[in-house]
């Protein structure tokens, strides 16, 4: 399956499309939200949508809201190096909210798992 | 899964090694940022957007990889310029710009430590000879000399690497950044060399004259090299003064570095002359033995002619003084039997005797004998005639046993060693192992940065071998990239240990031609003794097992299959 990664970190989004990889999907990298829309139009059959909260422009929220807004019903889940929950009550809507911790190649593949499933 | 791709541990710690590696240049960055808030919060608010990414994006990445320290201090810094962001625009938060400062050089500082520190375990990066087990190498470890330099330079980071590609040649580094600190330490612990830098904070030229400072007080030679940012006349003359016997600028090139630190500390120490008497008299023999050890050479006495081969063979002596009139054989015989084997040809043989008949000395010369000397001997003409011989012996020999390059034993003296060192071993009960090393595709590396590259590479690596084994084992150049090592008294796992972390350190050096950087590694193979007991059994098993390495993909050691 193909997975939208969206980080404008160069090496933190390689990480995560490196866990991703490892799970057996394929990664797909932007940088922002506009070049994530982009990869969204271009891309159909992306099944999952995986995004930092810190990116330029718009924020990650922001571009949850956005693609809710154009009637995309993807999974979202979106990394943050602050605390997860504020980010969860800031937007309910999030399939799951991650803290970017060392133990992302751990923890990450059981809740990309727990969110296809739920779907 | 196919063994090829990397796995995700290697890409993770792949991207941690990119993380750091682009550390100071982000925190550069940061500073530019910050130098124009500085100069006009009002105006430049802009920066602190910026810089406030910039720091939330250090922390969350930095606690991806772990480095919590680091993500820790830029959280902080974060959440001061978001202090700044939510004042309006003329005003500064308390403690405005100092904080700041701060914790940005102490990101700085953090990252330098990243940068210092092993990448893959956050262990320090010193490069260990003996952090085996104590137990194993025991006896071994009291023959080896860690040389110690001592680097005083207040620039962090050109250091740190310096620092570390010093260690991978075996050097124990120590690394200052005042000229007090320094002096308080070479008091307490002198170091065998000494690289200082010029210009300090205190003064243009601090450096070399804490050199001269200390020079004096100590009132010995201190070996130093001076490594510079300045290139001028003035900094050269304070060096010169100071008895700094090179001159660096910098960058410096780390290779070029440790040649120089090699002269600097005038490496071998003298090696007495080593004489074999043969004399079937024992106190005759002692008597002589004594005048020759007063004079510093290594004697060794034997008594039966039949023994005279296999003790050639491990004593190896430099001169053999024999006695002319023994019962078993005359002392012709013995030379001429002696000749017949090509690797004493060119043996000094000096002749003992109480024979004051010419006519027969000079019949005794015919045999190919360097020198006559009649009992009973004037002490100090036995030492002369003695020491001349072996000196000039040496020097040939030199000529004849070494590689013209590397300086190591050629491919027929190592084994000659080889086999000397395992009659030793037979001996004295005691295990020895062979390492058959090569360098990986040295042929694309000559190909791509051409001879003088190549070179440089060999080199690199005879003084890593030279330097980080003992004195006793026995380092060779078989071939044109192709190396043999003896290792005495050592264990199978004892010496894929050593070898394994030489492979590593040897693969992290930065090699130069032109303005092009590359690195090298070398794949080994290793046998022991007592499971092969003839040495070109070993030297088989070594081959084998090193080309299963290179068959593995190289970069590796394997050993041999019947351990």
């Amino acid at each position: 399956m193909q997975v939208l990664v969206v980080d404008d970190d160069p090496l933190a989004g390689e990480m995560i499309a490196a866990v991703v990889e490892e799970m057996g999907h394929q990664p797909l990298l932007a940088e922002n939200a506009p070049e994530g829309m982009e990869k969204l139009n271009a891309h159909p059959e992306i099944g999952l949508i995986i995004s930092d909260m810190n990116i330029p422009l718009v924020n990650g929220i922001e571009f949850f809201r956005e693609i809710r807004e154009q009637g995309n019903t993807l999974p979202f889940i979106l990394l943050t190096g602050d605390d997860p929950e504020a980010a969860r009550q800031q937007e309910s809507g999030l399939s799951a909210c991650i803290m970017k911790d060392f133990s992302l190649d751990e923890s990450l593949p059981g809740i990309v798992r727990d969110v296809l499933d739920g779907q | 899964m196919n063994s090829t791709q990397p796995t995700l541990q290697e890409k993770i710690a792949r991207l941690r090694a990119s993380f750091i590696a682009q550390l100071p240049k982000r925190l550069e960055e940061a500073q530019q940022q910050l130098s124009l808030l500085k100069a006009d919060p009002c105006m430049n608010r802009v920066a602190a957007v910026e810089l406030h990414r910039t720091f939330h994006s250090l922390k969350g990445t930095g606690y991806s990889f772990g480095f919590n320290e680091l993500a820790s201090i830029a959280g902080d810094a974060e959440d001061y310029t978001q202090q700044l962001l939510d004042l309006p625009d003329e005003s500064t938060p308390p403690g405005w710009p100092d904080q700041m400062i701060g914790l940005l050089q102490e990101l700085a500082s953090q990252a330098q430590i990243l940068v210092y520190t092993d990448l893959r375990n956050d262990h320090p990066l010193q490069t260990p000879f003996f952090e085996m087990n104590e137990g194993q190498l025991g006896e071994a470890t009291k023959q080896s000399k860690q040389r110690l330099v001592y680097i005083c330079d207040d620039e962090l980071e050109q250091v740190t690497h310096l620092s570390y590609q010093l260690r991978c040649f075996g050097y124990q580094v120590e690394h200052f950044t005042e000229t007090e600190a320094f002096d308080q330490a070479v008091v307490r612990k002198r170091p065998d060399a000494v690289i200082m830098d010029v210009r300090f904070p205190q003064g243009g030229t601090a450096g070399t004259d804490a050199l001269a400072e200390i020079q004096k007080v100590t009132g010995q030679q201190l070996p130093a090299i001076v490594l510079s940012g300045r290139d001028d006349f003035e900094a050269r003359l304070s060096a010169v003064r100071a008895g700094c016997q090179s001159y660096f600028t910098k960058p410096a090139k780390p290779l070029e570095l440790a040649a120089a630190l090699d002269e600097v500390m005038s490496d071998e120490p003298f090696e007495p002359y080593r004489i074999l008497i043969v004399d079937d008299e024992p106190e005759v023999a002692q008597y002589h033995s004594l005048i020759l050890e007063e004079a510093g050479m290594l004697v060794h006495q034997l008594s039966r002619p039949c023994n005279v081969l296999s003790t050639l063979q491990e004593f190896r002596p430099d001169l053999v003084l024999l006695d002319v009139y023994m019962p078993e054989c005359t002392g012709l015989e013995l030379s001429a039997l002696i000749r017949q084997l090509p690797e004493y040809l060119s043996l000094p043989i000096v002749y003992l005797s109480s024979e004051t008949d010419r006519q027969k000395q000079f019949s005794a010369m015919q045999v190919g004998v360097e020198g006559f000397i009649t009992k009973p001997v004037i002490p100090e003409e036995l030492v002369a005639a003695v020491a001349l011989r072996a000196e000039r012996m040496r020097s040939l020999r030199s000529l004849m046993v070494r590689d013209s390059l590397t300086g190591l034993y050629n491919h027929t003296t190592t084994t000659e060693l080889i086999e000397a060192a395992l009659s030793q071993a037979k001996r004295k009960q005691e295990s020895l192992c062979m390492v058959m090393l090569d360098l990986d595709r040295f042929k694309v590396v000559n190909d791509t940065y051409g001879h003088v590259a190549g070179d440089q590479v060999l080199l690199a690596l005879s003084r890593i071998l030279r330097h980080r084994l003992r004195t006793n084992d026995i380092v060779g150049r078989y071939g044109g990239e192709e190396f043999g090592i003896l290792l005495k008294d050592v264990t199978a796992e004892v010496a894929i240990q050593l070898i394994d972390q030489l492979r590593e350190d040897f693969s992290r050096i930065r090699f130069s031609s032109a303005d092009k950087e590359f690195n090298c590694t070398f794949s080994a193979g290793i046998s022991s003794f007592p499971t092969y007991t003839r040495a070109e059994e070993l030297r088989i098993a070594a081959d084998k097992a090193l080309y299963q390495a290179k068959d593995k993909g190289r970069n590796q050691i394997m050993l041999d299959d019947e351990l």
